[in-house]
Parts: structure tokens; C-alpha cells; sequence
């Protein structure tokens, strides 16, 4: 079988040494170093740009996939300064990696930029927004400040049951089904009353070193707890567990790390459809399809449910970001965030205006948004049906 | 070609080169000023970021500048319209300011058509993006900023296509196909966007709608619509266009061929195209190109070979097929290679493999009757290949006509010595340009002209290109929209 490359040997073949020579060697620095993959970003012509909400519905070039890429070169190269300005086009970004899935190269041009955010960070160009953000993880460890556990659940078990910030400060309704549901499938869930946030909020904004403190904030407090299971509701938190703790050498394989989808799919569950009241759609959060990787992991529960549930166009590897994805967009530019979820409900309402989610931050983003829509956790809803 | 300037490092004092600001000091800031009463600050923009990602597209040498730290031009201002009132408001202003103009899709045009080189005002439609379906009629209606991809999978899901597949169809937009004259993969069928642009909407200088509307056909003297069609936004901004549509084919027929010589492969194709066939997809590729595109493929690495795709109405398809594979003459090589070409046919990763590496790399599409494709073939290849530096050329037949069809060109090297990435380029570009033109084919089939083959035009168009500047000048007096490109 010939190789990707022989046609060029072959072709170079009939070539002089000295034509020959500075080619290859040109090539062959180029195969060997590889240029960095924020150059290679930037020489494409933005063939994701169809996948990036935020290209989509902001309309500039200067926010487009390749676009930020070519905003973080020319910063690199000392072109443009390292500074809020010029920094802004970076942060418009939703971390939802559907970009990832049209790259030939396999890139996420929210990981591509992540050294440019860390070094603004650490040479203190953090916008005021942001800094109100790691103060409040800094000294609460939540995104939320200081948060008044209320629920009064076991707190020992063999599944550990982690909230996430969002659910546990403002939808304990969420927190009882998922609780309810765990128990009905035979588990024993408990929860950390001093849960803190994974820290993804900071890593999404350039903050790695803050990052990193919470990293082991949360994996002294999993591995305290005895759990050798651990659910949460957050697919943004299943993520930092099981993707981004172990690239900081925080490995807690040890532990079963499950978001809520991916723990029921793996359950045999006989669902009891008692009524059939309304027809349903569905929006798949970004992190557990393009994080976690389950494209359709959670249609084909919803599937199993027996439930009458329609699919949006854009779905699985296609789903379309609430508009309050990664941590940066909602906070330095409130309007764009707000057209991309009335991008999503528009789509969403055209089905149906009850809609299944699961992720916090998608449900309170469209309740947020929309009055008529009634969006449901996914636990919410299998709860009903077990 | 243009009086390139470097980026000042660190200093971030980015100031168009000093003819551009000559022109229009003054000016450019007065219609800044009235554009700002009526714009928000997040849809009209001065910031540096801004004025740097428009200052290109995807022409491929602006990429080596773009390494190089090297602009070709820089705009004073991009703003971003959300409906057709705003359109004609910037148009307004900028014609009474005699402020250039530059209309902006998706930037993915390969031929630095939108490159603003007069300094003055992009316009970037892709905030303008509705659609409404017509069942009825087969029609779409489309908002020039529209996304390719967008469109086409919102009418797959209603039941419909439009066919209009382009290489570009992730970033590009419905109003860069009309501007350009685009066609896509599926053109053999389903024909380019000139046949498919049923109306359209346009904002001329000095701030005028004009509205066509579709009509099944029309003889109301020469069609006005085409004048919009490939003008690059040199004489108005399209604001909306109707589109004629196709139910989603209820069938799809894959066949691949490896001849033993390119005319035969050809010459089947040519026959094929003279019956009532009409296969969507055809793509004839020489013994380069199959090494690059189907290293995969040991049957048809280094071998001519062809994919088709048949589409549409079961029986229709079926009768196709058996012309197909009564008239090609050649070893058929089943579905696999064309379900390989349609996973890989978007991808332009090479682009980003071989420009960091110093390596100049481009394409060059051009049409030719049947008569003369042979001879044009072999004429353009032969002319790239001698030129110091040049790694290889090769080509792939991609659009078929039943009078002709196009060739897609590619070439790649590296500038020899004392040579800049610009001089080699442009040499291969001339020899390529010149050999088309003497083989009797057209400079062009369907990525314009821009300001890369501005150049050639009045060879191609001959008396027609004084024609066509009268008629920019009573449109557009004052020349404000884009104005350098295509050479008018």
C-alpha cells in the first residue's frame, strides 16, 4: 500500500540534488517539528465554521474558527499586543469543540488557544468579569460564592452523587429526581455537602494555575469520600474528571466517573410509560457529546423510554451550543450569548416547547431565555417513567 | 502587485499603507462617524482584530504574507448590516463620502477579491441570513449571508436540495456563490448557481433596491440579473437571492472507472454528455492527482481514473447507469473509491500541511470545449512543469458540459533561490494563464477573477471589458464598490 507521502518522493525523484535538497529538507523540518497547530489553524478557510455557533450567529470573521486562531498567531508574533482588546475575539468562544469533529486535523480551536488565555492570565490581563469569577472559586470554590447546603441527603453510600454548582445553588427539584432515580436503579447515592465546583470555569478562562488548586481540592474530597462510583449531573464536570484531571497527572482511575446519561445507559432500566401526554424534543449538551463522546447516547435513551421524542436538525455531533457554554461568551458578551439561545429555542420550539436536556447549564440558560418552554432533566423524566 | 506592508511588531500602531490613507483621509472618518448614529459599537468596528481579519481572504499567496507578517491592505472600518434598510444606508453614505466599498461572505474566494485595496468600508453580510422554503414553486429564498452548509441542511430536511455542493459549501455563503459565479461538485446536473439564481435583490450606488423576482422564465429584455451574477461585488451588494430547488433524489448510483489513457476517460465522458445522461457528479483524475487523492487505493493509485455519481428518480438513475457503463471505456472499480471521495472531498488540509513549509501551492480551474481539451491538458501541465522550482502539476477533470468540460489545475513549489514566494507564483500563474488562452480555453470556470486574474480579463473578454466598464460606471459613478477588482 503506498503512503501518504510517496507521490512526493516519486515526483522528487526526477529532481537534481540541488533542486531536490532544500525541499526536502524544508519538508521534512516541516514533518519532523510539524508547524504548530495554531498556524495550521489559521491557513484553513474555515471549514468548521457551519459547526461554530458562535461563527454562525455573530457573522465576523474575526470570531470564525480560524479567524481567533489568526487573532492568536498575530499575538504570538508580537503583531498585536497581548491585551483585553485584542484578547476578546479569543474569549468568544464556546468550548463546545464541534469544531473538532470538521478538522482534518482533529482540532479544538478552544484547546488551541488555551496557551494565549493562560498567558494573559498570568501576566494579570484578566477582565473584570473574570475576576470576579476566580474570586469567588478562590474563596468558595463555587462559581456561586458561599453556598448554603440544603438538601438533606446521606452522606455515605456507594455512588457518589456530585451536583454541580448550578443544581446544587439553584434546583434542588433536579438534585431529588436524580437522587430518586439512583436509588430506583438499586444504588446507594450520597452526596458531598462541601462539593465544590471541577474548576472547568477557570480553565475555560485561561486561569490553569486556579484550575489546578481545584483539581486537587475535588480529588482529595472524591477519594475522602470511599466512593468507587461517582454520578454527576454536570456533563462539563464528567468531563473535567474523567478527560482534563488526568492531562494535570490528577488520575483518579480508581473511581467510576459517570455523567447521568452515560450511568443509565449502562443500566438495563424497563421504563413504565404511563401516559404519553406530550410530545417531546431534545437538546444534547455540547460536553457530553463532543467531551465525553457520546454522540447519541443520550437520543437512544430517550428512545428506550418509550416517550414520543423528536429530533432536532442539529443533533448528536451537530448539536448546536445553549449559548452559555464555556464559562468566557456569557460573561464578556451577553448579547451574543442571548442570540445563540434563541438560535437553539427557535430550533428546539419548531418540535416541541418541552424539552429534554441534560446539563444545568442548558436548562437554566433556556428557561432563562424563554417563559414557554419547559425544559426538563433528563432525570427528571426517567424518574416519572421508573 | 500590491505595495505589501509589514505589520509594525510590538508597537500596534497599524495604519494602512500611507497611498490608502492619502485617498481617503478624511472621508473615511466623516462616513464613519454618520455610519456609527445608526449601528451598535458590536456591529461596526475600528479595532484592530477586525480591521486584520478582513484584510483577506483565501487567496493562497495572501496566506504566505499572512506568515510573513505582511498585509496586502487593510480596510478603515467593517461593519456588519442585519437587514437590507442597513445595506442601503451604508451604500448611501459611503457613495456620498466617495468611500470604497467591499462586500464580504465567506471569505473563502481564492482569488483576492475581497482584498480592500483602496482602504474604505467592508460590508459583511452573514448576519443576514434568513431563508423561506417555497413547495410550491421550488424555490428558495435566501439571504446573501446565508451559510452553504446552513441552507443546503435545512432544505435536505424539508425534503429538498439546492445541489449546489462547492468545495467551499462549510464557510462559504449564498451571496459568494452569486458574487463569484460559483458552481459545485454536483454541477453536472444540477448546473451552476448563475442557472439556479431565479431573482435576486440588490443595493446599487447610490443606495438603491433593486429588486428581481423569480419568474419560471422571462423576456423583458437582457436579463439584468446576470449582471450581478460573477461581479464580485464590484457593482452593488446582493442582499437576497431566489434559488431554484429539488426534491431530495430518491436514489444514488456509485461507479468508478480506471482507464488506460486520460482520453479515453474523456472521451467516454464526452460521449456519455451527448446523450440525455446527466450524471451529478463526474471527476476525472490523472495519474498525480490519483496518487494524492487515493494513496489509499492501490488499484487506482497512479492510475486515470473516474468517479461518477448518478442521482435523482429511481428509473431515470437506472437508465443512466446502463448508458454510463455501456460508454466508458475502462475497467469499472466499483462504489469504494467514490464512497472515499465523497468522505474526503471537503478537505483542504493540504493548504495547511505545505504553506508553513515555505512551499507554494494553488489551484486553477479553467473550461474548455471538447475539441480542445486534449491539447489544453497537456499545454497548461507542460507549461507549469519546466518552471525552476515547481514540485509538480496535475490535474482532475471536476464540471462536464455537453460541449466541454473544466479542468482543475494544482500546483506546488517552492521559489528557488533569490526568487520571493510572490515572483514564483505569479510565474507560474502567467505560463499557466497564457497556455489557456492559447489553447482556446476560458481563464475561469467557477472561482472568478478577483484581483489574481484582474490581469488576463481583457484577453478573455476582449471588447467586452470596455463594455462592462461603461456599464460599472453608469452604475456605480464614483466607483465605490470594490473597486480594483476585476480590473474595473
Amino acid at each position: 500500500m503506498p503512503g501518504k507521502w510517496d507521490w512526493l518522493k516519486e515526483e522528487l525523484s526526477g529532481f537534481s540534488m540541488l533542486t531536490k535538497l532544500p525541499t526536502m529538507t524544508k519538508f521534512l523540518k516541516g514533518k519532523i517539528s510539524g508547524p504548530e497547530d495554531i498556524i495550521k489553524c489559521s491557513m484553513c478557510p474555515n471549514m468548521c465554521r457551519h459547526a461554530c455557533p458562535i461563527s454562525i450567529v455573530d457573522g465576523k470573521e474575526t470570531t470564525s474558527p480560524a479567524g481567533k486562531s489568526r487573532i492568536g498567531m498575530m499575538i504570538e508574533n508580537d503583531v498585536l499586543s497581548l491585551n483585553e482588546e485584542n484578547l476578546l475575539p479569543i474569549h468568544m468562544c464556546l468550548s463546545c469543540g464541534c469544531c473538532e469533529n470538521w478538522c482534518p486535523f482533529d482540532f479544538s480551536v478552544s484547546d488551541i488557544l488555551r496557551p494565549v488565555k493562560k498567558r494573559a492570565v498570568e501576566k494579570t490581563i484578566v477582565y473584570e468579569e473574570f475576576g470576579e469569577l476566580f474570586d469567588d472559586l478562590k474563596r468558595n470554590g463555587t462559581i456561586y460564592g458561599e453556598i448554603e447546603d440544603q438538601n438533606n441527603f446521606a452522606h455515605e453510600g456507594d455512588v457518589l452523587y456530585l451536583r454541580g454548582c448550578e443544581y446544587r445553588e439553584n434546583n434542588s427539584q433536579v438534585i431529588d429526581k436524580t437522587m430518586s432515580v439512583l436509588k430506583k436503579v438499586d444504588a446507594d447515592p450520597f452526596i458531598l455537602p462541601d462539593e465544590e465546583c471541577c474548576g472547568i470555569p477557570a480553565y475555560n478562562a485561561g486561569n490553569i494555575g486556579l484550575f489546578e488548586k481545584l483539581i486537587e481540592n475535588m480529588v482529595e474530597k472524591i477519594r475522602e469520600s470511599g466512593a468507587d462510583k461517582v454520578v454527576t449531573s454536570c456533563p462539563s464536570c464528567a468531563y473535567a474528571y474523567k478527560k482534563l484531571y488526568p492531562e494535570f497527572d490528577q488520575n483518579i482511575e480508581e473511581v467510576e466517573i459517570s455523567h447521568i446519561v452515560e450511568f443509565l445507559e449502562e443500566k438495563k432500566i424497563k421504563f413504565n410509560l404511563k401516559r404519553d401526554p406530550y410530545e417531546f424534543t431534545f437538546h444534547e449538551p455540547c460536553k457530553l457529546v463532543n467531551g465525553l463522546g457520546k454522540k447519541d447516547s443520550m437520543r437512544d435513551l430517550l428512545e428506550r423510554t418509550g416517550l414520543s421524542v423528536k429530533t432536532p436538525r442539529r443533533h448528536g455531533e451537530e448539536t448546536f451550543c445553549c449559548g452559555s457554554g464555556g464559562t468566557t461568551v456569557p460573561r464578556l458578551n451577553k448579547k451574543l450569548s442571548s442570540e445563540i439561545v434563541q438560535e437553539r429555542l427557535s430550533e428546539l420550539k419548531r418540535l416541541s416547547d418541552e424539552i429534554i436536556t441534560s446539563c444545568p447549564t442548558c436548562k437554566k440558560t433556556f428557561e432563562n431565555a424563554d417563559e414557554e418552554v419547559k425544559v426538563h432533566d433528563i432525570a427528571e423524566i426517567v424518574d416519572s417513567l421508573l | 502587485m500590491f505595495p505589501l506592508f509589514r505589520c509594525p511588531k510590538r508597537g500596534d500602531v497599524l495604519v494602512p499603507n500611507e497611498m490608502m490613507k492619502k485617498k481617503n483621509i478624511g472621508k473615511v472618518d466623516k462616513v464613519i462617524d454618520e455610519l456609527s448614529e445608526n449601528f451598535e459599537d458590536n456591529r461596526l468596528s475600528t479595532k484592530k482584530t477586525d480591521l486584520l481579519s478582513y484584510s483577506h481572504d483565501y487567496w493562497p499567496i495572501s496566506l504566505h504574507w499572512m506568515l510573513e507578517d505582511k498585509l496586502p491592505a487593510l480596510p478603515d472600518a467593517v461593519v456588519w448590516p442585519e437587514n437590507k434598510e442597513e445595506v442601503k444606508d451604508v451604500v448611501r453614505c459611503c457613495y456620498k463620502g466617495k468611500v470604497p466599498l467591499y462586500p464580504y461572505g465567506g471569505g473563502s474566494g481564492v482569488l483576492g477579491a475581497t482584498v480592500p485595496e483602496k482602504g474604505g468600508i467592508v460590508i459583511d453580510l452573514k448576519r443576514m441570513r434568513s431563508l423561506e422554503v417555497n413547495d410550491d414553486d421550488l424555490l428558495v429564498e435566501a439571504e446573501a449571508g446565508l451559510n452553504g452548509y446552513y441552507l443546503e441542511s435545512r432544505l435536505n430536511e424539508e425534503g429538498y436540495t439546492m445541489g449546489n455542493i462547492p468545495q467551499s459549501l462549510y464557510p462559504s455563503t449564498v451571496g459568494g456563490w452569486v458574487g463569484t459565479k460559483a458552481t459545485g461538485q454536483f454541477s453536472t446536473k444540477y448546473g451552476g448557481i448563475e442557472e439556479m439564481l431565479k431573482g435576486i435583490e440588490v443595493i446599487v450606488p447610490p443606495g438603491k433596491r433593486l429588486n428581481l423576482k423569480p419568474h419560471p422564465r422571462t423576456s423583458t429584455g437582457p436579463d439584468l440579473r446576470k449582471l450581478f451574477v460573477g461581479a464580485e461585488g464590484t457593482m452593488g451588494v446582493m442582499t437576497k437571492g431566489w434559488f431554484k430547488i429539488w426534491p431530495c433524489p430518491e436514489n444514488r448510483i456509485k461507479l468508478s472507472y480506471t482507464s488506460k489513457r486520460l482520453e479515453d476517460a474523456v472521451e467516454s465522458v464526452r460521449n456519455i454528455m451527448r446523450t440525455e445522461a446527466e450524471p451529478a457528479v463526474v471527476r476525472i483524475y490523472d495519474e498525480m492527482e490519483t496518487k494524492r487523492h487515493f494513496y489509499d487505493y492501490e488499484e487506482i493509485y497512479g492510475k486515470i481514473a473516474t468517479v461518477i455519481i448518478i442521482e435523482g428518480d429511481e428509473k431515470i438513475t437506472k437508465a443512466e447507469r446502463e448508458i454510463v457503463e455501456e460508454e466508458f471505456i475502462g475497467e469499472y472499480k466499483g462504489k469504494e473509491p467514490v464512497d472515499h471521495w465523497l468522505k474526503t472531498r471537503f478537505s483542504v488540509k493540504e493548504a495547511s500541511e505545505f504553506v508553513p513549509m515555505g512551499v507554494v501551492f494553488d489551484t486553477i480551474e479553467v473550461a474548455v470545449n471538447w475539441s480542445n481539451a486534449g491539447e489544453l491538458y497537456e499545454n497548461v501541465v507542460e507549461a507549469i512543469k519546466p518552471i525552476k522550482g515547481v514540485l509538480f502539476a496535475s490535474a482532475h477533470a471536476s464540471h462536464f458540459y455537453p460541449q466541454g468540460i473544466c479542468f482543475y489545475f494544482t500546483f506546488a513549489g517552492t521559489p528557488p533561490r533569490k526568487k520571493d514566494a510572490e515572483s514564483f507564483y505569479q510565474q507560474v500563474w502567467s505560463e499557466a494563464m497564457k497556455a489557456v488562452i492559447d489553447s482556446g480555453g476560458t481563464m475561469s470556470h467557477h472561482h472568478g477573477v478577483g484581483r489574481q486574474r484582474k490581469d488576463w480579463l481583457g484577453q478573455e473578454l476582449g471588447g467586452g471589458l470596455e463594455i462592462l466598464k461603461k456599464i460599472k460606471e453608469k452604475i456605480d459613478k464614483r466607483n465605490i464598490m470594490n473597486p480594483g477588482n476585476l480590473g474595473l
